[in-house]
């Protein structure tokens, strides 16, 4: 589970080019989102289309994209339980 | 003025469909996807056909783009009575952001990089669809494109009137033209806004927009020159205005201040009070963000309860991007000359956060003096355009 | 009406040499990072215009408009968004697909800026001062602007550079805008 937390940072610095940022940088429990990373509605469509390219999963529903979405922890909980590649 | 879209090749053909109701959207028929089944307003003829219509031979290397611009500046020139070059001091504003797109896609898409013809795409960029334009009609000698997104055409048509204030024109052809591509339909759908059914401006159930496209143009031509020639107008352009949203690359702020200012300084500019408008042809896209915002600048605009009919005809056109604003605006002044409010198509539920529901009946007989046509842009880019009766067509 | 401030530079392949500018300058502005080359181009020229004339700040602007030009949109953004279209691996991206739209590095400048006024985007052949005055003098008709920022941003294969400056319409100081000045600024 580490190892993919690890992965996902890494995958979002790149995909959101936060330049700069190593992976330690992101706390896992930390929100995504408002005061966290302070990500918006671009990238929210960035880290769907990276969830589908790099694991195979397609999330649709904007409320439950939001709950997955929260941080690194439910992203990496979510991936694990659902990813098909 | 001149105009092709989903709904009509033509004025008269618009007007008609406007008049009955009849949508153009449906399942995509030309442009070569895989999305297909994305609801879509095409124009209901090929480049073949465009191409017809304009008396050239087809080539593949037209863009879709320029050929639609083509067809409308042709009408807008001839209606005006100035198809036939009697001087050739006129200039072209056209807003698009497609550009060429739809044949630089066929060149880049499956290249190398070492392969790729860069000479053709630089070729291919905004500004060659207007030079197509510029080339075929000996009326202009003077032309440039604006690229402001989805506001391009009401912007042209504001450049254009300034052009004009400026005094080193009479007359301007304003608008704009902008083809499907494969290109910014997947750009869209990558944005998660386009909608699989077809679209519901100012519905509580709104689920995105439709694209389409077309092209719109009108002929602005200075007081002096029109009694000089004395041509008849069709309607005065009372105002314009354009503000800068300043709040996100794409999302419209939540209190719709870019289209409050927009709306705001288009009527200091045309001298009327809000209660004067009888008609706002909205920017109404049918996504959530733009419907909700500004719907709240129209209320902040015109005040609770007080807001005039409003419609969105992008349910009939699909969202024609760039070239929305000459659409609409050419759907304005139809409103303006036979007095009805177009129809805001596929509206059951209200939206809890507005006061007010959009227009559906599609009301005749209405005295209609003048008319509010709003077109906002990613980047935030907003104007809105007012079109009034003159004292001669009153 | 004058040029009370303009700046000027080549815009080097790659955007590292961009990101080393950002850092001399001591901004913080995460978004940066974000942008394409062309929004990140005109971003760093607006601070320095605007920064000179003493308006960087986030004041709200309604008396400031912006008129960018150059000759070929966004066509680098194009192709590369064009690549991720490829059927086999149909992943485009959202992000660049905004940055597509030529006109977003006017929204980054004004959403920085707080500018509000008439945002501009035009693309024309070459650059010709003669043409980008006649635009200006355009969005100077709006009577409540008093300041524009002009700029040709040319970022594609090639001709890469920008050239930005900041026309007053009632200030006695600085140069005369004039088609001679202009020429010298943007060689």
């Amino acid at each position: 589970m580490e190892q993919l937390k690890e992965q996902l940072k890494r995958q979002i610095i790149e995909a959101l080019n936060f330049e700069g940022m190593k992976p330690d940088d992101i706390d896992s429990s930390a929100p995504l989102f408002g005061d966290g990373l302070g990500l918006d509605s671009i990238d929210v469509l960035e880290l769907l289309v990276l969830l589908e390219k790099n694991y195979g999963i397609k999330l649709s529903d904007p409320a439950e994209s939001k709950r997955i979405l929260q941080s690194i922890d439910t992203m990496a909980d979510y991936v694990a339980a659902h990813r098909t590649k | 003025m001149g105009v092709i879209s989903a709904i009509g090749i033509g004025v008269g053909e618009t007007l008609r469909s406007l008049l009955e109701g009849r949508s153009g959207i449906g399942r995509i028929a030309y442009l070569e996807t895989s999305h297909c089944d994305l609801p879509s307003g095409e124009v209901k003829l090929n480049n073949a056909g465009l191409c017809a219509l304009l008396g050239l031979d087809f080539k593949s290397d037209y863009a879709r783009t320029a050929l639609l611009g083509a067809v409308a500046v042709r009408e807008a020139l001839s209606s005006a009575g100035i198809l036939e070059a009697f001087d050739t001091h006129t200039a072209l504003v056209s807003g698009t952001t497609v550009g060429g797109m739809d044949v630089t896609e066929r060149h880049i898409c499956n290249d190398a990089e070492e392969n790729t013809n860069w000479d053709f795409i630089t070729r291919q960029d905004c500004g060659s669809a207007t030079e197509f334009v510029t080339d075929l009609f000996p009326v202009f000698d003077f032309s440039t494109t604006s690229s402001t997104a989805c506001s391009s055409a009401a912007n042209a048509i504001l450049f254009g009137r300034d052009l004009i204030r400026s005094g080193r024109y009479d007359r301007v052809v304003a608008g704009g033209s902008e083809s499907l591509s494969r290109f910014h339909l997947n750009g869209f759908n990558s944005l998660q806004i386009l909608d699989r059914e077809p679209c519901r401006p100012f519905d509580s159930t709104r689920a995105g927009l439709n694209l389409g496209e077309g092209a719109g143009y009108v002929v602005l031509e200075s007081e002096r020159s029109v009694k000089e020639r004395g041509a008849r107008p069709l309607c005065l352009l009372a105002g314009c205005g354009n503000a800068c949203d300043a709040y996100h690359q794409t999302a419209s702020s939540p209190d719709g201040e870019g289209a409050f200012l927009a709306m705001n300084k288009a009527l200091k500019d045309s001298g009327l009070k809000p209660s004067m408008i009888d008609y706002v042809n909205a920017h109404g896209t049918g996504t959530q963000n733009n419907d909700l915002s500004e719907g709240r600048a129209l209320e902040r605009v015109f005040g609770i309860g007080k807001v005039p009919p409003v419609s969105s005809t992008k349910s009939f056109t699909g969202h024609t991007t760039s070239a929305s604003g000459g659409i609409e605006a050419v759907i304005s002044i139809l409103a303006l000359q036979h007095g009805f409010v177009p129809s805001n198509l596929n509206f059951s539920r209200q939206m809890e956060e507005l006061s007010f529901v959009p227009s559906t009946a599609g009301d005749t007989g209405c005295d209609i003096r003048n008319v509010l046509c709003n077109a906002f842009g990613f980047g935030g880019n907003d104007t809105s355009v007012i079109f009034s009766k003159t004292e001669e067509s009153k | 009406m004058k040029i009370v401030s303009f700046f000027s530079f080549p815009i080097p392949s790659g955007d590292a040499v961009l990101s080393e500018m950002y850092r001399e300058k001591g901004i913080s502005y995460p978004k940066f990072f974000k942008m394409d080359i062309l929004s990140k181009s005109g971003f760093l020229a607006a601070e320095e215009v605007l920064g000179a004339a003493g308006l960087r700040n986030e004041e709200p602007k309604p008396d400031m408009g912006i008129v960018l030009v150059n000759s070929t949109s966004s066509s680098a953004d194009d192709v590369a968004f064009q690549r991720g279209l490829k059927d086999e691996e149909y992943f485009p991206s959202p992000a660049l697909f905004v940055y597509t739209l030529s006109n977003i590095v006017c929204g980054e400048i004004a959403i920085r800026n707080r500018i509000l006024g008439e945002t501009s985007f035009y693309i024309d052949s070459a650059p010709c001062p003669e043409r980008m005055i006649r635009y200006v003098k355009w969005t100077f008709a709006d009577e409540m602007i008093k300041k524009v920022l002009l700029g040709w941003v040319e970022v594609f294969e090639g001709g890469r550079n920008v050239t930005m400056m900041l026309v007053e319409k009632d200030s006695a100081e600085g140069e005369d805008f004039t088609v001679e000045y202009m020429e010298k600024i943007m060689k």
